[in-house]
């Protein structure tokens, strides 16, 4: 029994799931993961869509990766449980204390930050890894190559700067 | 009438918005909300059995120290770009295109990146990370629900603005004209190559692995 799977299988059953979304038969629509996150601050924080263009803009498509969150959610929860078993309550992951460092408060503090910046981030760019890399690429849309270029980039200096590879334990 | 006045209220509770969440999904003509929520399923179970949301995946490709992700993101597209090529040939699904909208793509993508290393995860593998019990990703998407609520409310002001003019919805194969099928084709082919050539790294944790058996342990094959 083995309890992952090879990126490949990753990758045929992610192809298998976008052709599937955006399909008639299925949503006739990408996969997106980051619209809903502007629209569940606007929830939380009680906004009036009507006094906010952005909230109604983006009304349909949030309501929609809002669904699509809750199953991804539940899917891998129940994943994690019965089948990776991986599910475990932590707060500071292996990798950080190996290359960066052992303090709970600075993960806490740089998630807290990193996450802030993401989604502004995405919804600058319009899109994520799912919107944009994923399903704008399989569109062969330029905007999402620029994107994919651009946050690679960013992503491998960022990397360089952040941790430390050096002074492997 | 009462009712009507209610709604347009500022008052309607989170419960209210969230069946209208739900309500929305039913009113679009994007699946029922049952498959909608079985996709979700789907990729998050995928996603979780991959064990592509792990920090060691995302942040261990900043270092170059794992091309899981790479692999298969773009195995993905690799794919998932010729077979949906031919879906839409035949009818059975149409192309949904984001502008090009320079300034928000480059500064959009760096903020991306940074945070995408730093935390380890994306808007879509973050959730499923959550939901493993990861508490600090937890943090993270407390981090991003504000980010989407200075976004929301600077939007008109700042941050649209800032993404700058759209130069239209273009795909590779509009490059090309007459010859779509080609590019399509030499597209699709190259980026799978991309994915199988990429070497394979691996950075594992220690934390998942103690729980195996020894001659399961990937590590050790």
């Amino acid at each position: 029994m083995t309890n992952r799977l090879p990126w490949w299988m990753g990758g045929i059953l992610m192809s298998g799931l976008l052709l599937l979304t955006f399909s008639i038969f299925g949503a006739d629509r990408p996969i997106g993961a980051s619209t809903y996150v502007p629209y569940f601050a606007g929830i939380i924080f009680d906004l009036n869509p009507e006094n906010y263009s952005y909230l109604k803009e983006i009304e349909a498509p949030a309501s929609w990766e809002g669904v699509m969150l809750l199953g991804a959610l539940f899917g891998g929860f129940v994943t994690s449980v019965f089948i990776t078993k991986s599910f475990r309550l932590s707060l500071i992951p292996s990798g950080w204390k190996t290359y960066k460092n052992n303090s709970v408060v600075s993960r806490l503090l740089w998630s807290f930050f990193s996450g802030f910046i993401m989604i502004i981030g995405a919804r600058l760019a319009g899109g994520c890894t799912s919107g944009h890399f994923m399903s704008g690429m399989s569109q062969m849309a330029i905007s999402a190559m620029i994107f994919g270029a651009v946050v690679m980039i960013s992503l491998i200096i960022t990397g360089r700067l952040f941790y430390n590879t050096k002074g492997e334990k | 009438m009462a009712d009507i006045v209610f709604v347009n209220e500022h008052t309607s509770g989170i419960g209210d918005r969230l069946i209208g969440i739900v309500e929305s999904v039913i009113h679009q003509e994007h699946g029922s909300v049952a498959l909608v929520f079985l996709i979700g399923v789907i990729f998050g179970g995928i996603i979780q059995y991959t064990r592509v949301d792990k920090f060691e995946k995302i942040a261990g490709f900043s270092i170059l120290k794992d091309t899981i992700i790479p692999k298969m993101l773009f195995l993905t597209v690799g794919l998932t770009s010729i077979a949906l090529y031919f879906m839409i040939e035949a009818g059975g699904a149409s192309y949904h295109v984001k502008p090009i909208m320079l300034q928000g793509l480059i500064i959009g993508g760096i903020l991306f990146g940074i945070s995408m290393a730093i935390l380890g995860k994306c808007p879509g593998t973050g959730p499923v990370s959550i939901a493993e019990g990861r508490m600090d990703v937890l943090v993270g998407a407390i981090g991003g629900i504000l980010g989407g609520l200075v976004f929301t409310l600077y939007y008109d002001d700042f941050f649209k603005p800032l993404m700058g003019e759209s130069l239209g919805k273009v795909i590779l194969p509009d490059l090309f004209k007459g010859h779509e099928t080609l590019t399509v084709l030499i597209f699709g082919i190259s980026i799978t190559l991309i994915a199988i050539f990429i070497p394979k790294l691996e950075l594992f944790d220690e934390a998942d692995l103690c729980k195996l058996p020894p001659d399961e342990r990937p590590d050790k094959k």
